[in-house]
């Protein structure tokens, strides 16, 4: 069969107005369904014509996944919020500004516009072998094309490979897990709330996706707890250009110090692994320590301790290291 | 009198159309029973079809007809390394291989998934330096390079031999027998006279063009003429290659392309998949459309070859150079004969007039898309690649960046290439001047290597000259009688306003008012004039010239009709505001419309019935179309003039690199020009500043990779390829021009598409080296990895001369 | 049903990547299904003939006879946990329970692949090599079970030597089994991050993986067969003095005497001797 890139082959498209309707339909096709929220990941896979589901299932028309509502301290984030709104919204930008600031660097204006908090989070990796249409193991095949000895692997893991070296490319993804967010995943069964970090798996545990949601799961809501409300928070993406790019490493923090110690901090990462890293062990080396350049480095040593780069991507420790270096060091 | 056309702004007639979307674009049009075609492309770099099974295709509903290499219809492509629409043979992963025609475009993607080709895998080759190795592998089955010898061109193998690899090790450029070699002098003296000795191994990589707009075309015929939209550059000029290539006469073909989504080389006499929809249609007997969408663009849509190369520079403790020997392995390509690395090696003696100099070459095929001409092609990669070590110089002499390229810039009796031919002129000095004035070096380059917080500072210069005009084009214009100036322009619209901003020429000589002129272009049934392909910067030249030169005729026939009737000589007769007027009595004219209208009743040479015999036959034949419908004024530019035209731009570029993430911040950036008379200059800004940008992706963010095991690409998506964004553009970016008249053409104006690019990217380049306290990193582009691990001191993610990565 | 995966490789050619996962399932079903009449089919026999044994001992013939020492019961253990790993971490994934399994399983394998060179050596060495070869004897027993299985009377005998013919079928069908897993296992950990070696998914071609990949598939779903019914035999009343002596090394007098023939056995053994005696 020959290959047709760049259109969309004609397909099923069901909008649904609520959560129970989305859920039917994702229980009727199963494995053949296809979540849409904002469509920017969902329309590559179908332009290419590599995923070809027979049910796409359109989130747009369902009120109840959109929205910003407080809920006690905190905040519950609707997952088809656009990340416009979660970039600006007075509440997310004045008490978990790590948020909208994640938000605010993703891709561009139009992208941010389309794009939704959920979409971002669950979105796919952009592994150019992958997305290739490559028979990859992420593909369902047996072979890793990325991690072979003469691979263009400048983009990809520098932890938590599993056979497959790609990385998760959210940019949502680590201020989450720096914010201690849930997620609320809900199917026919019933509802299910994981802590952001748990949400993200790596191909250890399954290859072929980058969050614990399988065929007939929704994320249905993303609840922001109070816990790191208006604490000190940086954020920084680097990437190659300034729009439109994914980044190279990602480094999402929620400190608070007083009296010029930390007394508590959450660091990840993303953009370093298949899945955005919490880093427990450089979080646990700071907390107690001056918020100084001297804690930063040490922080970032330990970061990158257990890092094992690729051919092309090694500058990733570096940094990676800098950029929790950074992080730690932005209190000062 | 009216104000002149030139040296003001006036809004191109284009742009409301543009800005208000009612510009149709190729892919715009629409016609009765319109196909529409898809393209089966190959999936891998060097293959050969042995079977093609359509029959599932053809069986499907709505699929009308199928068009494969092996078709009669199919135009034969001769000529070495020629390259055919579609081919049993492909060259590059993305080569179409065949075509479906249907009723609608689903039908035809479909119809294309259905089918199944069997193709054989032959050996293929990305890198040039595998395919110089003894036994490497060659990207077509008949050899690596094309052999030119005086008029002979063939497809030869070309290997080294172990011993130049073993003597230059991994990652030095080993440097064989060249294809191509010059010398000016001797470098052997002028490296003994030096003070300073530098040596570098350079890898440039290769770019893809991403004009906006994809090369789409849509094609249809009516008895046995053929119509086509199109996207191109050049309009006489696409007009000629199409019915050439077609084995049509050019009476034959209709080709509207009135607007052009960019080109940048890559679309400068039409594109080889144009046949595509053409014999679809003559097959199919109905019009059809071929939509090239962003993924076949980025295969079929053309790049700039890269270059593997080595440069060792002499100095003398002033800074002049005594001597350059370079050699450059470029990248050619599975199609195409780019010239890049000759005009690299022009370029180089051109920026810095060495006092010897030594070029040796060879260009390699390679199973990668094919090459063509890219905004300011060889002159870009050249200068990006050189002013680094000019800087690196600079710094070792101690010797202001700005000196030392002020001493070796050439002045009006500069030099360039293996002849040493000479320059119509050159005010590169007085740009780097003016470049130093607006932005600021003296105090700029106090700011090198000083750091704001996590980031050090960098200034950086880029000189950047490119071939600026050509001579010998024909304009052709006709006053109706209703007193308008109708200015007919063989060129195309591709971007540039050069349609017309090149017809003011003609407007001020007959002291027309611009709002009574009206631009003709863009549709060959419109009778347009032969014309320089949009290329090379050549248009502003060869057009402002070409309009001169028909404005002058019609204007010595406007004399010669209102002498006739008012009496006296014609010389006495001076034309403004829509008369014919005597000079000592302005009072006594007639208007132009009513000139006009005696020209037609004169007939002969005044309507132009009969026509000057140095024209070219195009410009006869729309000459005699036009004829008896006003004055006619039709030339040749015969004006002449000595050696070659070039135009400059100086780009001077501050940048931040942030020490502990590689990440560069462009933050000013100033392009000053020598490109002669300024026609516009708010389009001149626009194309010193576009252009530069071009640069910026080129020395910074924009990729071509692709992966050696497979020889398949990766970097065909926007977003992958990196061409910069808007947010890498500095917010402050000024130009200025030099504004000083090219003496060897009545306008004065050179050309200014091409030079913004490399002055953009070695300005870039520069600075970045200057940011890391001098340090070359010798390759393009500088992502944040290769910074980063500059910066760092770890590992370089590439080996040197390690390409398409 | 699929039997075989396949992928369109970067090229667009189509190539063999693996067996289908349905075969997975077939395996475990044919497992279940040669249990299921197994044992309904020797029901059946024992209710129609069931036979003593009444030979008399050779004199001097201990209580308990030794019949694996530790070492091979050592091996037969380790090799078990291995093969249980390499089982559970290959399938459960397939069959949708999902877990970090890569590193186990190609740890399992290397266990494995350890185990197997040390019975190889043992055996050769040490052990009674000719034990799990099929003699003439063994043709004999089969053939009388066939037609014993078709309803025709057939004497007893012989009996078996040290280890009963079904016992070196068994043997030699897991032998063939293992050694395409473990080979193709082997291939199979270049495409995978392990301690021995860079990972070079290219050191054969795309065709060659394909077979790797199938072969390697096959002989996986096989030893699901295969241990289904080690495990079912091996829990059958009729056979737990065999799987005792798996854990304790020995027999008792009244199941060597029912059921091995002391001279073929003591003929298998490398000295030509009675089993050692305690």
């Amino acid at each position: 069969m020959a290959v047709i890139r760049d259109m969309i082959p004609p397909c099923e498209l069901f909008q649904p107005a609520s959560i129970g309707d989305a859920l039917n339909l994702l229980d009727q096709y199963g494995d053949d369904s296809w979540v849409l929220a904002g469509g920017l990941d969902s329309f590559d896979w179908f332009k290419d014509r590599i995923k070809r589901p027979e049910a796409i299932v359109d989130l747009g028309g369902i009120e109840e996944l959109t929205g910003i509502r407080a809920d006690g301290d905190g905040l519950v984030i609707g997952p088809m919020t656009s990340l416009t709104e979660v970039a600006t919204h007075p509440d997310i930008v004045g008490r978990f500004g790590l948020l909208a600031q994640a938000a605010a660097e993703v891709a561009t204006p139009q992208i941010r516009n389309q794009g939704t908090l959920g979409g971002n989070l669950a979105q796919d990796t952009r592994c150019w072998y992958y997305r290739g249409g490559w028979p990859c193991y992420r593909a369902g095949g047996n072979i890793c094309y990325a991690s072979a000895p003469k691979a263009m692997n400048a983009e990809h893991c520098v932890f938590g490979a599993s056979r497959c070296v790609a990385v998760n490319p959210s940019d949502t993804a680590p201020a989450t897990i720096a914010l201690d967010a849930q997620m609320v995943v809900t199917n026919s069964s019933g509802e299910t709330v994981y802590d952001a970090e748990d949400f993200f798996i790596g191909p250890g545990i399954d290859i072929e996706r980058m969050t614990v949601m399988e065929p007939g799961d929704l994320l249905t809501s993303i609840r922001i707890p109070g816990t790191w409300a208006g604490a000190d928070f940086y954020f920084e993406k680097i990437r190659d250009r300034q729009s439109w790019d994914f980044s190279l490493v990602t480094v999402a923090s929620a400190i608070r110090a007083s009296g010029g110690t930390i007394q508590d901090a959450r660091i990840s990462v993303n953009g370093v692994a298949p899945y955005p890293m919490r880093l427990d062990e450089a979080e646990r080396a700071v907390i107690g320590q001056a918020a100084s350049d001297d804690t930063g480095i040490a922080a970032g040593d330990i970061a990158i301790r257990r890092a094992q780069p690729l051919r092309h991507n090694a500058y990733k420790l570096p940094l990676m290291k800098n950029l929790v270096r950074r992080a730690v060091r932005a209190e000062v | 009198m009216a104000e002149k056309a030139i040296g003001r702004d006036i809004a191109p007639p284009d742009l409301r159309a543009k800005i208000t979307g009612r510009a149709r674009y190729a892919e715009d049009f629409r016609a009765e029973g319109m196909l529409f075609a898809k393209l089966l492309l190959s999936p891998m770099p060097h293959c050969s079809v042995r079977r093609i099974d359509a029959s599932a295709a053809l069986a499907m509903e709505g699929v009308v007809d199928i068009l494969t290499a092996d078709d009669p219809m199919m135009p034969e492509i001769t000529g070495v390394g020629a390259e055919a629409a579609l081919t049993n043979e492909p060259l590059y992963e993305g080569e179409p291989v065949l075509a479906v025609a249907a009723v609608d475009e689903t039908t035809a993607a479909n119809a294309i998934e259905a089918i199944r080709v069997d193709f054989e895998p032959l050996p293929f080759v990305v890198d040039p330096l595998d395919s110089l190795r003894p036994g490497g592998p060659n990207a077509r089955l008949d050899g690596n390079i094309q052999w030119r010898e005086g008029q002979t061109r063939e497809i030869r193998e070309f290997k080294w031999t172990d011993a130049d690899f073993d003597a230059a090790g991994p990652d030095r450029l080993p440097m064989g027998e060249p294809q191509v070699e010059w010398n000016v002098g001797d470098v052997g003296d002028g490296f003994a006279d030096a003070d300073l000795v530098l040596e570098e191994t350079i890898l440039h990589q290769s770019l893809s063009h991403h004009p906006m707009e994809p090369r789409t075309c849509m094609a249809y015929w009516q008895n046995d003429k053929l119509y086509l939209h199109a996207s191109t550059q050049s309009t006489a000029r696409t007009h000629a290659a199409l019915a050439n290539r077609l084995g049509l006469d050019q009476s034959q073909v209709v080709l509207v392309a009135e607007y052009c989504g960019g080109g940048f080389g890559s679309k400068i006499s039409g594109a080889p998949i144009n046949d595509v929809a053409a014999i679809l249609s003559r097959k199919t007997g109905r019009p059809v459309m071929l939509r090239i969408n962003r993924y076949e663009e980025t295969y079929i849509g053309r790049a700039r070859p890269g270059f593997q190369s080595f440069a060792k520079m002499g100095f003398r403790n002033d800074g002049r150079v005594t001597a350059i020997d370079l050699y450059i392995v470029q990248d050619a390509g599975s199609y195409g004969s780019s010239g890049d690395f000759n005009t690299a090696g022009t370029v180089a003696s051109l920026s810095y007039q060495p006092e010897s100099m030594r070029f040796r070459a060879v260009s390699v095929y390679t199973n990668t898309p094919p090459r063509s001409a890219q905004r300011a092609p060889g002159g870009a990669q050249i200068v990006a690649m050189l002013e680094p070590i000019m800087d690196k110089a600079a710094r070792e002499l101690g010797v202001d960046r700005l000196a030392i390229r002020r001493v070796n810039a050439p002045g009006p009796d500069g030099w360039l290439g293996a002849n040493q031919g000479s320059l119509s002129s050159c005010f590169a000095r007085e740009a780097l001047d003016i470049g130093a004035e607006v932005f600021g070096w003296e105090e700029k380059t106090q700011l090198s290597g000083t750091r704001r917080g996590t980031k050090s500072i960098g200034v950086g210069i880029g000189v950047s000259p490119f071939v600026g005009g050509s001579r010998g084009m024909d304009g052709l214009l006709v006053i109706r009688p209703d007193g308008k100036l109708y200015i007919h322009q063989g060129i195309g619209n591709l971007g540039t306003h050069s349609i017309a901003d090149t017809a003011r020429a003609a407007a001020d000589v007959l002291g027309m008012d611009w709002n009574d002129c009206e631009v003709v272009w863009g549709d060959t049934s419109r009778n347009l004039p032969w014309s320089s392909s949009q290329s090379g910067s050549q248009t502003t030249h060869a057009h402002t010239r070409a309009n001169h030169a028909a404005a002058l005729d019609a204007k010595a026939k406007l004399q010669e009709i209102a002498a006739g009737a008012l009496g006296g000589s014609p010389d006495a007769y001076d034309c403004a505001d829509g008369r014919v007027f005597q000079s000592s009595n302005p009072g006594r004219g007639m208007s132009f419309a009513d000139a006009a209208r005696r020209a037609i009743e004169m007939g002969g040479r005044y309507s132009g019935q009969e026509l000057p015999d140095d024209l070219n036959p195009m410009t006869v034949a729309s000459a005699t179309n036009l004829a008896g419908e006003g004055l006619m004024g039709v030339a040749r530019d015969n004006y002449g003039g000595d050696g070659s035209i070039w135009s400059w731009v100086m780009g001077f570029a501050q940048v931040e690199v942030d020490v502990e993430t590689g990440q560069v911040d462009l933050t000013e950036y100033t392009g000053v020009t020598d490109c002669g008379t300024v026609l516009h200059p708010r389009s001149l800004g626009a194309q010193i500043h576009g252009g530069s940008v071009q640069g910026f992706g080129q020395a910074r963010s924009q990729k071509w990779v692709f992966d050696p095991q497979w020889g398949v690409a990766f970097a065909k998506r926007f977003y992958t390829a990196r061409p910069p964004g808007i947010l890498d553009v500095p917010l402050e970016m000024k130009w200025a021009a030099v504004d000083l008249p090219d003496p060897q053409t009545p306008v004065g104006a050179k050309g200014i598409g091409e030079p913004p690019v490399g002055a953009g990217a070695a300005a870039v380049a520069s600075a970045v080296a200057d940011a890391l306290g001098g340090q070359c990193l010798c390759r393009t582009p500088l992502t944040t990895d290769v910074v980063l691990a500059a910066l760092t001191g770890t590992e370089q993610p590439y080996r040197p001369l390690e390409t398409h990565v | 049903m699929e039997l075989w995966r396949r992928a369109a490789n970067p090229w667009n050619q189509d190539v063999l990547i693996g067996i289908s996962f349905d075969l997975m399932w077939a395996a475990l079903i044919a497992g279940v299904v040669f249990v299921t009449a197994h044992a309904l089919w020797v029901r059946r026999l024992a209710t129609a003939n069931g036979h003593g044994d009444d030979a008399p001992a050779p004199p001097g013939l201990p209580m308990r006879i030794l019949r694996h020492t530790f070492s091979a019961r050592a091996f037969h253990w380790l090799m078990a946990i291995a093969m249980f790993a390499l089982l559970v971490t290959a399938f459960f994934p397939w069959a949708g329970i999902q877990f970090p399994w890569v590193t186990i399983h190609w740890l399992a394998g290397v266990l494995l692949i350890l185990t197997v060179i040390y019975h190889i050596i043992h055996s050769t060495f040490w052990q009674d090599f000719w034990s799990m070869w099929v003699g003439k004897e063994d043709v004999e027993t089969a053939k009388r079970e066939v037609k014993r299985f078709f309803g025709k009377e057939q004497p007893e005998g012989p009996k078996a030597a040290k280890y009963p013919l079904d016992h070196k079928m068994y043997h030699h069908v897991i032998v063939v089994v293992t050694f395409a897993a473990v080979l193709t296992g082997v291939l199979m950990m270049f495409r995978v991050d392990t301690w021995f070696w860079e990972r070079n998914p290219y050191i054969l071609s795309d065709a060659m993986w394909g077979v790797v990949y199938v072969v390697h598939g096959l002989s996986g779903v096989a030893l699901i067969s295969l241990v289904i019914a080690h495990i079912y035999f091996a829990i059958r009343p009729e056979k737990l003095w065999i799987t005792k002596s798996m854990f304790s090394g020995f027999v008792n007098r009244k199941d060597y005497l029912e059921h091995h023939d002391p001279e073929r056995w003591a003929g298998d053994s490398p000295r030509g001797q009675l089993p050692e005696q305690t």
